[in-house]
């Protein structure tokens, strides 16, 4: 754990029954910085937020904030406040009481209650709504009130737990910059839940992506997203197109073997971790360009050609979605004008679109020897590596 | 045969029952409520006021205030089921707090009287743990005795309805509260019991209605003066047989009982306005 940390999550474990929720997870927070978990339902991202909060005791491991261990302390204690995913607003109370409760708690005098609640009102676009029931006012409303309620104790961490997940595509993409906006203006710490990715890319400043209980991958937006760690985070990344190839590494290259469904290619090995044998690749929608295979093709330059035809193309917005069966495989490539059904295609991967993975066993399947290339041999052999 | 006649004829066997059972007899009670010897006047009200006022108060009293301890107690009973910490403690409650809704009032009643009088049960286990000597012992067969009855049998049906309220009351918003440093009094006091208003007023209602009703409790534990109406009105018609002021004490348990539910439902219109 650095120096600097703000928040610091050590070995923690947290488990409902027989169920480990968290496994010996690790985590630190500098003071001021916006951090997203994100992963999908059931990685265990809400339970490690409701730990840090105090909702949950964890079964082993320690939670310590600025330097003091809160891991047994009630969630009051801990200076932070968290927003629900369902708002949790008292509907028996006016916007301004819902604002001010935890200042009442805290003893504070009514006109300071007042003062307080009236800037948060001013700060989250919520003026002339004191007093109205959080029944009459719509999603976006009550997502604003449930910050201010949150705000309104000055916690030095704010926790999130899927606070946008409730509210329509526009809003929420409003919502987004407001909230991390207001965060940067206020400099509090935040932690943020989510499972939706563009989410997390937009506002935080560091993604932990959590699977199964364990921290998959951490880093700054642009890290993950361009240099997954595992074809998990990859594919949680979007890189949603997989095939599995061959090759081998050396002198700083890697060289994949030709087969039926890919050209031969020589990419750059660029510090990753990788050994000689089968491969998973992955690479996004928007990742590939699309040739068509009847024109004369140039040579593909520290990029991997797929063959293909096309099944389908459709048009979601900004460009051609083509469906392209490649073997037994089928790939969703995008491109800026549509090309026929049945299509023969090339897909061009270039180098730094491309996530290469060593194959995990249970993902490895056997490759189709390859007749119109040398190295069939190698290509079975290695296959079954 | 007409459309609307035989949509008649189909409700008719419905409309009779309500119409011979329950509109006629109350009619018949109210009527004769005002009947003094075949003419119609207030004599019956005279009389009852004139024998029963410190009765008529004694039971509004008693039956308020014992609504009052059942409204205390089930939400002390929801509350803890709700937020209690000790996981045994809560199951043993739910498993406990249902018991008295399977015995009858009558039943009750001889519970009560065996464990409150003088010589009872209640009284010989403290002078036996040596709280009380023999002479500091004193009977609870009067007001105290009704009102212990009436709570110890109608607790557990509000329970049941607060309880059942309280669960379904969205979980974080108890949590939010915790979270802003809330104690677990003031979560009860200031978070739940709000959202669960309306059933706690249904069911202090109902408990007011079934207890201005009863009368075998009082019979069984306080057969003395003042007592509470129904048994009155028992007396009144099995001593004298005087349907007339049994009538007339009849409509006023009836228009106590129509003051409480009068005052549910404004509450009620004036929460969903």
């Amino acid at each position: 754990m650095g120096k600097n940390d703000f928040v610091s999550v050590e070995q923690i474990s947290v488990g409902y029954g027989k169920t480990t929720v968290l496994d010996g997870l690790d985590l630190s927070i500098r003071k001021g910085e916006f951090v997203a978990l994100l992963g999908s339902s059931g990685c265990g991202k809400t339970t490690l937020l409701r730990a840090l909060a105090g909702f949950v005791k964890p079964d082993a491991g320690t939670i310590r904030v600025d330097g003091e261990d809160v891991t047994r302390l009630p969630p009051d204690r801990r200076g932070m406040a968290l927003v629900f995913q369902s708002y949790a607003l008292w509907p028996h109370m006016t916007v301004a009481q819902n604002i001010g409760y935890g200042l009442k708690l805290r003893g504070t005098p009514r006109a300071g209650i007042d003062r307080r609640v009236g800037e948060l009102q001013e700060l989250l676009g919520l003026a002339g709504l004191g007093s109205r029931k959080p029944t009459a006012l719509s999603g976006g409303q009550r997502q604003r009130v449930a910050l201010g309620r949150a705000l309104a104790v000055d916690p030095s961490i704010l926790l999130l737990d899927e606070p946008l997940s409730n509210l329509d595509a526009r809003i929420r993409l409003k919502v987004r910059h407001d909230i991390s906006a207001l965060q940067k203006r206020l400099g509090i710490t935040a932690v943020h839940v989510t499972h939706d990715r563009e989410e997390a890319m937009v506002m935080a400043d560091r993604i932990v992506i959590l699977d199964a209980g364990r921290i998959a991958q951490q880093g700054a937006p642009e890290e993950v997203f361009n240099r997954p760690a595992s074809p998990f985070v990859a594919a949680f990344m979007g890189a949603e197109n997989v095939i599995a190839l061959n090759g081998s590494v050396g002198g700083g290259r890697i060289a994949i073997d030709a087969s039926d469904a890919n050209a031969k290619a020589i990419l750059p090995l660029d510090g990753r971790n990788l050994k000689s044998g089968g491969f998973e690749a992955r690479f996004r929608t928007e990742g590939a360009q699309l040739i068509d295979d009847g024109m004369p093709v140039s040579e593909a330059v520290d990029a991997l050609d797929l063959f293909g035809h096309v099944e389908a193309a459709s048009y979601p917005g900004g460009a051609w979605r083509h469906s392209v069966r490649v073997g037994d495989d089928i790939m969703l490539i995008d491109a800026a004008r549509p090309c026929a059904q049945g299509q023969a295609v090339r897909v061009r991967i270039p180098a730094k679109n491309l996530f290469l993975f060593n194959q995990q066993g249970r993902d490895s399947r056997p490759q189709p020897s390859s007749l119109n290339e040398g190295g069939a041999a190698r290509v079975l052999e290695a296959s079954h590596a | 045969m007409p459309k609307h006649l035989l949509g008649l004829l189909l409700v008719l066997p419905a409309l009779a029952v309500i119409l011979l059972l329950f509109v006629v007899p109350l009619a018949t009670s109210l009527v004769g409520a005002f009947k003094v010897e075949d003419r119609f006047g207030f004599g019956n009200f005279a009389k009852s006021f004139e024998l029963y006022t410190s009765d008529i108060v004694f039971t509004v009293v008693i039956v308020s205030l014992s609504t009052a301890i059942i409204g205390i107690l089930s939400v002390a009973i929801g509350g803890y089921l709700v937020l209690g910490e000790n996981p045994r403690a809560v199951a043993i409650l739910r498993w406990l707090y249902r018991w008295p809704l399977f015995i009858p009032f009558i039943v009750v009643g001889q519970i009560l009287r065996t464990f409150l009088a003088k010589n009872g049960l209640m009284n010989n286990v403290l002078i036996e743990v040596g709280l009380i000597t023999p002479l500091q012992a004193v009977s609870f067969l009067d007001w105290r005795g009704i009102v212990i009855a009436f709570v110890w049998k109608q607790t557990p049906f509000v329970a049941l309805l607060v309880s059942g309220a309280m669960a379904s009351v969205d979980r974080s918003t108890i949590e939010a509260a915790r979270n802003l440093g809330a104690s677990r009094l003031r979560i009860l006091v200031e978070i739940i019991v709000p959202q669960v208003a309306t059933t706690l007023m249904v069911g202090l209602v109902l408990s007011f209605v079934t207890m201005m009703s009863v009368l075998s409790v009082p019979l069984m534990i306080n057969a003395q003066s003042p007592t509470m109406i129904t048994a009155d009105i028992a007396f009144r018609i099995n001593a004298y047989g005087d349907y007339g002021v049994a009538n007339a004490l009849g409509l006023i348990s009836l228009v106590a009982s129509a003051c409480v539910g009068w005052f549910y439902l404004r509450q009620t219109l004036r929460e969903r306005s």
